[in-house]
């Protein structure tokens, strides 16, 4: 009860005109910088900070105008994975998978419509999760040390064959293909450089950014160049994008997997560290091993499109949870928050809850505000999203392109990173040729640094003994799930094996198999 | 590190500065900017964007410094175009910390040092601070040093920073001031920032945590933590008064980590002048004091040639300290 | 055949990786890991799964033309000329002509695709940098 009387008062604090004009503002700049490929949403509220300060706002309509555009660009991001097969920013890459499909069969609409409404359940839920369970949540994030986080990204990349193509092999290569690319760069338990061949530039090792908006955006735009045969086929081709509504029978039948994967992303968002990628990663490999019974994850399957959705945008949520409570950033984007924090004067930490309840609670209820303003926002604004499917690819690749090098070249102004994106973007299409699943190389570029960190501080700590690695209940659970969710798919691949060849083979150029 | 401002040093860089500030009045940079050499986020980014906002305010800009964000090389790309590309710009600052100072010193920016551009000044700087846990049976920096002397395998040490980093070196300071003769036999375990390294230390993982004073204010105030030494020359101001330095208990060490600026290496002295006075001015103001309080900033000023001689003897003790660990031959 | 050649450009891989990984230069301060040994796991995991494309190949996918590989490979020599010529032109310059290019290459007549490359740039330099206030390249004109 006292709760609910503190979300009133923090209701009252929010609900002013000034402040819902801000997080009007907030959620449509969030949501357009989601949606632009190389922008996410770390770099949005970045950007967006000397807005804040320009605008000279006191502490909670600066952090209500930020999270707005956090909890934007969680929701847009999931717009170019559907219609252009593009990733907007990293926790939308599982989106494509049944997303893009969708579109292209026609069901635009409902997979945007569908997909808004499993961002805000889950971020619906992961609010209320952070209002009743923070403080107990913590204690969570207390039980991993790095012998656990260890088992966890292990864990996350055993579950890989779950997702990914029929071939194994495949999958296995590109998770190590892109765990090898994220230890270039200094090491930082050494600090020696390691594969950068004496080039500054590698020194920081590669941006994950360049890297999935090169394999993901420009590998399509290849892909457009080699497909065209003259200029009669490039001219615009009628799609239709389908009703803009989802069904009710549709949403009932999403439903039980938008609330597990609402509670899976948002504990997967608590975890510093692991942050909303894996939130929709592993959302999106366990809810597929749970209802998938007939192989048409990947095809085209709603429920595959509302399980990452869901599970990023309560991750978003669970993000937030170390950030107040531990002032321990859980995400890229919670980083950034917490330096805003800082420079408002506010503390995080165990005690910000009951030192300034009311930036706490104001936060708390300018995100339900933001939520439903995205909600509102979202759907009216599919009709207009999916005008961008009418574009010519003639048209639109360009600007793909165009927006791709700008997104990074804006961030980092270098043109190093844009010769490297060049680089992802030709290695990407010719592993799409090949059959070789861009997912795993972006998990492994997101999490190999953690995961070789992990290793060596766990085995540091302990002097050099490997066996701290299942020294505790917890790490010994994850690695059994582990060993399980990698020899599962083996023993029963073979079945799936077969299955698939009864299916009618699936157009070159999804970018998973 | 070899810095005590005395009260008279103050007041002389103050008057200096205000001296320079009526000199260098003529000069006024027409597209004044900052070039953060991270992506937006970081703290060098902030450390340009809220300059140069208070600069502004202030007046002391007529017009809004544009914030260039160019990451590389932990700032090394930023420092080689600066050297290479734009060194005779007057209208371009860059931010810089301690961090730079350590890279600079161990050679991470291949072919560049220190005195290829011209030190401008601090806006302040952060104490580094040792802590352990609440329940830790350790009370004092000697005891914790004991222990480590006695078995290093015994105590890992977390922190925010890589190995041979700012948070890494604070450390082995203590142990070297200390009489520990081996400081490589030091436990150091890096995390990603400071906030992950306190998060292990509660989780038990650690037994000893060395960071900046504003990544720990937050664990102390809740009892979670406890500071068992700051690493400054005397006992901070308000609320931080409780922390007992490090060298009260017989360890002369001392570690802080600056934040600043430096120019271009052939700034012409009329703009480099105009650029310290500005910077004077504004740490002198009350706008600024109120940042500084906000970010946990302690004070830290130095101007202009004080300032380069400050760079100039912190890189000099990494260099030891890092030749002395084996990080640099 | 593509997957053989695939699995053993990836043998190649995995063995430079090792062999880079075998080179790295440790200091005299490490850890009881070092900074090797992940590096080596990952090149065994790369050259296993190599091995076993080159033993269990899939079908070859359909591979272009010549005149479509060359058109693509093209479109990547523009691409690097333009990150080359980014900072030297100034973004709107630079990026209308890139733009340009490759509408005209996916089938827009030559007048029309210099329309839509310069208004492309001019709608991204809006957005970018007028409405979200990014820096962009600087050329010789200011913008």
């Amino acid at each position: 009860m006292e709760t609910l009387s503190s979300l009133a008062d923090g209701f009252a604090i929010a609900l002013t005109w000034q402040n819902l004009l801000l997080a009007l503002l907030g959620c449509f700049l969030g949501t357009m910088m989601g949606a632009l490929p190389g922008l996410g949403p770390s770099n949005g509220v970045a950007i967006l900070i000397p807005l804040a300060f320009t605008l000279g706002l006191g502490a909670t309509p600066s952090l209500i105008l930020l999270t707005s555009v956090y909890y934007g660009a969680m929701y847009g991001g999931r717009i170019s994975s559907i219609l252009l097969n593009i990733p907007g920013d990293e926790p939308a890459m599982m989106t494509c998978l049944d997303g893009y499909p969708m579109a292209k069969n026609g069901r635009a609409g409902e997979a945007l419509a569908l997909s808004g409404v499993a961002s805000f359940v889950g971020a619906f839920l992961a609010t209320w999760g952070l209002i009743l369970l923070a403080p107990q949540l913590v204690k969570i994030a207390l039980l991993f040390g790095p012998a656990e986080y260890f088992a966890l990204f292990t864990l996350a990349f055993a579950t890989l064959g779950g997702i990914a193509s029929t071939n194994q092999a495949k999958t296995a290569f590109a998770a190590a293909l892109g765990i090898g690319l994220a230890t270039v760069g200094v090491d930082t338990q050494t600090g020696v450089p390691r594969f950068t061949f004496g080039e500054v530039h590698l020194y920081d090792g590669i941006d994950f950014l360049v890297a999935i908006v090169g394999l993901f955006a420009l590998s399509e735009v290849f892909l457009f160049l080699e497909h065209r045969h003259g200029a009669s086929d490039a001219s615009g081709h009628k799609v239709s994008v389908g009703r803009m509504m989802p069904s009710l029978s549709l949403l009932k039948s999403c439903t039980p997997t938008m609330l597990r994967t609402s509670f899976l992303g948002f504990v997967a968002g608590v975890l510093p560290g692991a942050g909303a990628s894996l939130g929709s990663f592993i959302s999106y490999t366990m809810e597929k091993r749970l209802v998938d019974k007939d192989g048409t994850f990947g095809t085209g399957d709603p429920r595959g499109v509302a399980a990452p959705e869901a599970g990023n945008n309560a991750a978003a949520g669970g993000a937030l949870v170390p950030m107040l409570a531990l002032g321990v950033p859980g995400s890229g984007t919670t980083a950034v928050l917490l330096a805003v924090l800082l420079a408002l004067n506010i503390t995080p930490g165990p005690l910000l809850f009951t030192q300034q309840p009311d930036v706490v609670w104001g936060l708390i209820a300018a995100l339900f505000i933001a939520n439903f303003m995205l909600l509102a926002m979202n759907i009216p604004m599919i009709g207009l999203f999916t005008r961008v499917l009418l574009i010519p690819p003639r048209i639109l690749m360009p600007i793909v392109a165009m927006v791709s090098f700008v997104g990074i070249y804006g961030i980092s102004g270098s043109s190093f990173d844009l010769l490297v994106m060049i680089g992802f973007g030709v290695a990407g299409w010719v592993l799409r040729k090949l059959d070789v699943p861009l997912v795993p190389i972006i998990l492994g570029t997101l999490l190999g640094n953690a995961m070789e960190n992990n290793l060596r501080r766990a085995i540091t700590i302990d002097n050099g003994n490997w066996w701290t690695l299942i020294d505790s209940p917890l790490s010994i659970g994850l690695w059994s799930l582990a060993v399980i969710g990698f020899v599962l798919p083996i023993v029963f691949g073979r079945i799936l094996k077969a299955r698939m060849k009864h299916m009618a083979k699936d157009e070159e150029g999804a970018v998973v198999d | 590190m070899a810095f005590t401002p005395s009260r008279l040093l103050l007041a002389a860089a103050f008057l200096g500065a205000s001296a320079l500030g009526v000199s260098a009045a003529d000069f006024q940079p027409e597209n004044p900017e900052c070039i953060a050499p991270a992506n937006p986020g970081g703290g060098w980014d902030f450390t340009c964007r809220q300059v140069g906002k208070s600069l502004q305010d202030l007046k002391l800009l007529d017009k809004t410094m544009q914030v260039v964000n160019l990451a590389g090389g932990g700032g090394g790309v930023a420092f080689a175009e600066v050297v290479n590309k734009r060194g005779d710009d007057n209208d371009l600052i860059v931010a810089a910390s301690s961090a730079t100072a350590t890279r600079l010193a161990q050679g991470a920016y291949p072919g560049n040092t220190m005195d290829q551009v011209r030190w401008l000044a601090s806006i302040g700087a952060d104490y580094g601070v040792i802590a352990v846990a609440a329940d830790s049976p350790v009370n004092t920096l000697p005891e914790l040093l004991d222990q480590i002397k006695a078995d290093p395998s015994s105590v890992s040490v977390a922190g925010g920073s890589a190995v041979g980093g700012w948070d890494h070196l604070k450390v082995l300071i203590a142990a070297n001031a200390y009489g520990i003769g081996d400081v490589r036999s030091v436990k150091y375990i890096a995390f990603d920032g400071g906030g992950e390294a306190v998060t292990q230390l509660l989780a038990g993982s650690v037994q000893a945590f060395t960071g900046d004073i504003s990544e720990a204010k937050g664990f102390v105030d809740s009892g979670d933590i406890k500071v068992i030494a700051v690493l400054a020359p005397d006992r901070l101001p308000g609320e931080f008064a409780d922390f007992p330095t490090a060298k009260e208990q017989g360890v002369d060490a001392i570690g802080a980590n600056w934040r600043g600026f430096y120019a271009p290496g052939n700034m012409s002295d009329d703009a480099y002048n105009a650029w310290v006075a500005k910077i004077s001015e504004l740490y002198a103001s009350e706008e600024w004091k109120g940042v500084m309080a906000a970010n946990g900033l302690a004070p830290l000023d130095l101007q202009g040639e004080e300032f380069q001689q400050f760079v100039a003897a912190s890189v000099q003790q990494i260099q030891d300290i890092s030749k002395e660990i084996g990080i640099i031959k | 055949m593509s997957d053989r050649i695939f699995g053993l450009v990836g043998l190649l891989l995995a063995l430079g990786y090792a062999w880079a990984a075998l080179t790295i230069e440790e200091s005299f301060l490490s850890d009881a890991v070092g900074p090797k040994a992940f590096p080596l796991i990952i090149a065994t995991v790369l050259g296993l799964a190599s091995l076993a494309i080159i033993a269990k190949p899939d079908a070859a996918p359909h591979w272009p033309s010549f005149m479509r590989f060359l058109e693509v490979g093209t479109a990547i020599a523009v691409m690097i000329l333009y990150a080359i010529l980014l900072p030297e032109l100034g973004f709107l310059i630079a990026t209308a002509l890139a733009a340009t290019y490759l509408t005209w290459r996916l089938g827009s007549a030559p007048i029309s695709s210099v329309v839509s490359g310069c208004a492309t740039s001019a709608g991204i330099y809006a957005v970018f940098h007028l409405v979200l206030g990014l820096s962009l390249a600087k050329g010789p004109l200011g913008f």
